[in-house]
């Protein structure tokens, strides 16, 4: 493995607390942190004006009793940690809650919260789970609905002009996470896939300006630099959410290197550039639409098949880990026919139950050696 | 020698335990243990016209396909079998039932050996206008578009109702593909049947993203296994308003192009127009219906209430039949309420069930009706807040017919904010007079057990007994029958602190 980079360090301490240094620096600057848990919430729209987009996690969750007596221990322990946390109050800073109907389980948090909290601001964005002309315009006018509250609730500018400002920032900081990604084709890429997915992470919990310049700073620091190319396999992460980076060292601890993330919280194509055609409402609904590859959509199976296809072409993928949070439905249904699909073309596969957080590391291990040796690595 | 006797004595135990499980089933055991002569004669007229309906389906099956034919489908779709245990079910959906509520129980029977054959005849007699579609949508719609249709999860539902065991073999089958066991019983059942090729391919699907997470990622495989074009129909989140209404008569207008262009069927406006009359009708008196079911004692109850909606709304809507099915249920009502006889004498618990029925072991309230007096008197299946659709134009019975899906029974629940599951609990509670709430615990449903904790303290709060009783909807190995059966009687025991009937 490369020498380790001190550079790193500052991601890894931003992400062992719900609220991190950055959140709390932009909080008491006056900025309003809104939190939000799903992909398809449009980043962009949450940074308008004072606004920063903070996405939840629950970092070092050590239970979820409480959460569970409302919201039941056969729920994915992702819904159920961040209601532990906001039960526990670890998320006092945040000022508004936006939610999509990601799943079944999601919208759940977005009701008891309401129950038990009564937040000043809690919103669900009705995203379509499928994708046209007519279900654009119904999710254009969704995302209208929620920046007018925001606007009417915090005073905040979401003019088109804000909006358009915005968008270009998030593009900044899409473009330099991207840059650092793709340093990772390499065939001695400079930096792990833990370590990459600490930088992500970090971006999505921090506001987006002061996270940027680390960010930047690191790919100074990268781009020309090799790694000791000690591997035995390049391995791509599917799944959907996984938030703990310590999940993806383990796979790294037995030899493989994770060189592309294509789950929620991953950067491809989670995290790309929103293409700003005329109305800015309706070109972040049409990015909303392309930046996330989830099951829930019902009409594009292929698509994300193929975008695993073409994505372990594209990084010379040996093999791919695909990652399921326990009692998460939409993946574990989807499972069956996606590794099915995948070994038809010939792309090894190794499908992985987890908890939100990261536990079961000797079983963890044991897998991942077995089939790194099945790849004849 | 101790080994022969030994082998001997156990298979003429077996060979007892068959006997005894033949004759518990028989009609003749039946007839002998009816209340009165009145109703073994009830029975048995309706159990010979459900006889000349399966006999009139063989008879039309074998000239449509051939006995070659006959044997293939029973060979390629083994569970059908199954269906000849349907006398059982209304034996044991009737049993220790009386006058007018028994025969409540026999109009359903009838309805449903009906509705299956008819379900059959759709799915097999004409495989080239033939199309899938999900389980939330009904199939009235489509057959005014002159196209044969079945939900695919139908038999998933309806074949433990007839024997517990009956779709074991497929959950499993998918749970070895790779399903996860935590996911709902019924998709996991209906990839198992798909898998082993156990149900008629057709044309086309039309799916959607109801009811839940598993029933509608499920369709991913389905498609694929298939290899059939599909159209996905998506309810809005919130569905009570106009723009949610307006955009969903959008996605069903580009359904009918869909299926217009991948199947013959055509959309026959007059057709569609007296389906929705066929409906309004059903509605207008199940209405009537309900409001006899007021009364203390209820007139009528159980399954009669439930299941019949459960059929004539789902699987048969649309039909004259289905709303004179409901008339005759109805009229028995009224007259047991004009001669103030209650469906049942023991009537000391009136009680809502909320979820999913126990589908695999629906016995059970008649074994809580008959030992401790509970009453169902309605569930949230069947609960709803339908209008009449509005016939004038076509764009207005889609727009009717829209309301009645994205208002469908665990659709508005299980999709949409908490009010529509919660709210929808406390006002059926008042409406009905109600004793106390069962809620359906089924494992698999997530969306419903993340409410458990809110819909507890609030029932407390206003002094509601609740039993969430925890089962699985159509797999007995996860919470036996026994175990069910325990949790009501500690849940009697304890908190309403009543004895068995009889104690």
């Amino acid at each position: 493995m490369q020498k380790k980079d001190k550079s790193f360090q500052i991601f890894n301490q931003l992400l062992e607390s719900p609220q991190n240094s950055l959140v709390q620096e932009a909080a008491d600057s006056g900025r309003i942190p809104i939190a939000y848990t799903c992909s398809f919430v449009p980043e962009a729209l949450l940074m308008a004006d004072r606004l920063f987009p903070v996405r939840l996690t629950a970092p070092g969750v050590a239970g979820t009793e409480i959460a569970d007596n409302y919201l039941s221990c056969m729920l994915c322990s992702y819904t159920r940690s961040i209601f532990e946390y906001t039960l526990d109050d670890c998320y006092d800073l945040i000022r508004g809650w936006v939610f999509v109907p990601s799943c079944m389980q999601m919208p759940r948090v977005y009701d008891n919260l309401n129950y038990l909290k009564k937040p000043a601001f809690n919103h669900i964005i009705d995203v379509p789970r499928k994708i046209n002309d007519a279900t654009v315009g119904w999710l254009t006018e969704e995302l209208g609905i929620l920046a007018e509250k925001l606007q009417n609730t915090f005073g905040v500018d979401m003019s088109d002009t804000s909006l358009r400002k915005r968008i270009d920032d998030w593009n900044h900081f899409a473009g330099a996470i991207q840059a650092l990604g793709l340093l990772r084709k390499k065939n001695t890429p400079p930096l792990s896939g833990s370590d990459f997915h600490s930088v992500v992470m970090a971006g999505l919990t921090s506001p987006k300006d002061l996270i940027l310049p680390h960010i930047e700073t690191l790919y100074r620091k990268l781009e020309n630099q090799e790694g000791t190319g000690k591997y035995r396999a390049r391995l791509m992460v599917v799944g959907g959410h996984l938030q703990d980076p310590e999940f993806i060292k383990i796979i790294e601890s037995q030899g493989g290197l994770v060189v592309v993330d294509r789950f929620c919280t991953g950067s491809i194509p989670g995290i790309s550039p929103v293409i700003l055609n005329g109305n800015p409402l309706r070109s972040l609904a049409e990015h909303c639409f392309a930046k996330t590859l989830c099951p829930r959509m019902m009409d594009s199976f292929d698509r994300r098949l193929e975008t695993i296809i073409e994505t372990v072409k594209e990084y010379q993928v040996d093999g791919v880990v695909l990652e399921i949070l326990k009692f998460c439905d939409l993946w574990g249904v989807e499972a069956m026919p996606l590794v099915s699909a995948l070994r038809n073309e010939g792309i090894p596969v190794l499908k992985l139950e987890r908890e939100y957080r990261t536990s079961g590391e000797g079983q963890l291990r044991t897998r991942v050696q077995a089939f790194i040796e099945s790849l004849g690595k | 020698m101790n080994d022969i006797v030994n082998k001997v004595q156990e298979k003429m135990g077996s060979l007892t335990d068959l006997m005894k499980g033949i004759w518990d089933d028989s009609l003749i055991e039946y007839l002998v243990h009816t209340p009165t002569t009145k109703d073994a004669l009830m029975h048995l007229k309706y159990w010979a016209v459900n006889q000349a309906n399966v006999l009139n389906f063989g008879r039309k099956l074998v000239s449509k396909v051939g006995l070659m034919g006959v044997k293939s489908i029973l060979e390629n779709n083994p569970w059908i079998l199954y269906l000849l245990k349907s006398d059982t079910l209304v034996r044991r959906l009737a049993k220790g039932k009386t006058g007018r509520y028994h025969e409540s129980i026999c109009v359903l029977g009838e309805a449903l050996h009906l509705g299956i054959t008819e379900l059959l005849e759709e799915m097999y007699f004409d495989p080239s206008r033939l199309v899938i579609i999900e389980d939330m949508l009904p199939p009235d719609l489509f057959q005014a578009m002159g196209l044969k249709v079945y939900n695919l999860e139908s038999f998933g539902l309806f074949l433990p109702m007839l024997a517990p065991d009956s779709v074991l073999a497929y959950i499993d089958e998918a749970e070895n593909a790779g399903v996860n066991p935590d996911s709902c019983s019924l998709p996991r059942a209906t990839i198992g049947m798909v898998k082993k090729g156990h149900l008629p391919k057709g044309l086309a699907i039309v799916t959607s993203n109801l009811p839940c997470d598993s029933g509608m990622s499920a369709y991913s495989y389905y498609r694929r296994a298939f290899n059939l074009p599909i159209y996905h129909l998506d309810v809005p989140f919130n569905f009570y308003d106009e723009r949610a209404e307006d955009f969903f008569v959008k996605d069903l207008k580009d359904m009918i192009a869909f299926l217009e262009q991948h199947t013959p069927g055509r959309m026959d406006w007059d057709k569609f127009r007296e389906m929705c009359i066929n409906r309004n009708r059903m509605l207008e008196v199940e209405l009537e219906l309900w409001d006899m079911l007021r009364v203390r004692p209820a007139p009528l109850a159980g399954e009669a209430i439930w299941l019949s909606h459960f059929w004539h709304y789902v699987v048969t809507p649309g039909k004259e039949s289905s709303a004179n099915y409901m008339k005759i249920l109805a009229d028995l009502a009224a007259a047991n309420l004009e001669e103030n006889t209650p469906a049942t004498i023991n009537e000391n618990y009136r009680t809502l069930l909320w979820n999913a029925p126990f589908f695999q072991f629906i016995d059970i309230f008649n074994w809580a009706e008959n030992n401790y007096g509970i009453t169902i008197l309605m569930d949230s299946l069947s609960y709803n807040h339908y209008e009449p659709i509005d016939v004038s134009t076509p764009e207005s019975m889609l727009k009717g017919w829209g309301r009645v899906v994205m208002q469908g029974p665990m659709v508005r629940h299980n999709r949409g904010p908490a009010e529509n599951y919660i709210d929808d609990l406390f006002r059926a509670y008042k409406q009905f007079d109600i004793d106390m709430v069962w809620v359906a615990n089924h494992v698999g449903c997530k969306s419903s057990q993340s409410l458990n904790g809110m819909m507890r303290e609030q029932c407390r709060a206003k002094g509601i007994p609740l039993l969430m009783l925890d089962y699985d909807l159509i797999d007995p190995r996860i919470v036996s029958h026994d175990s069910m059966l325990r949790q009501v009687e500690h849940f009697m025991d304890n908190v309403m602190k009543a004895k068995k009937l009889g104690q």
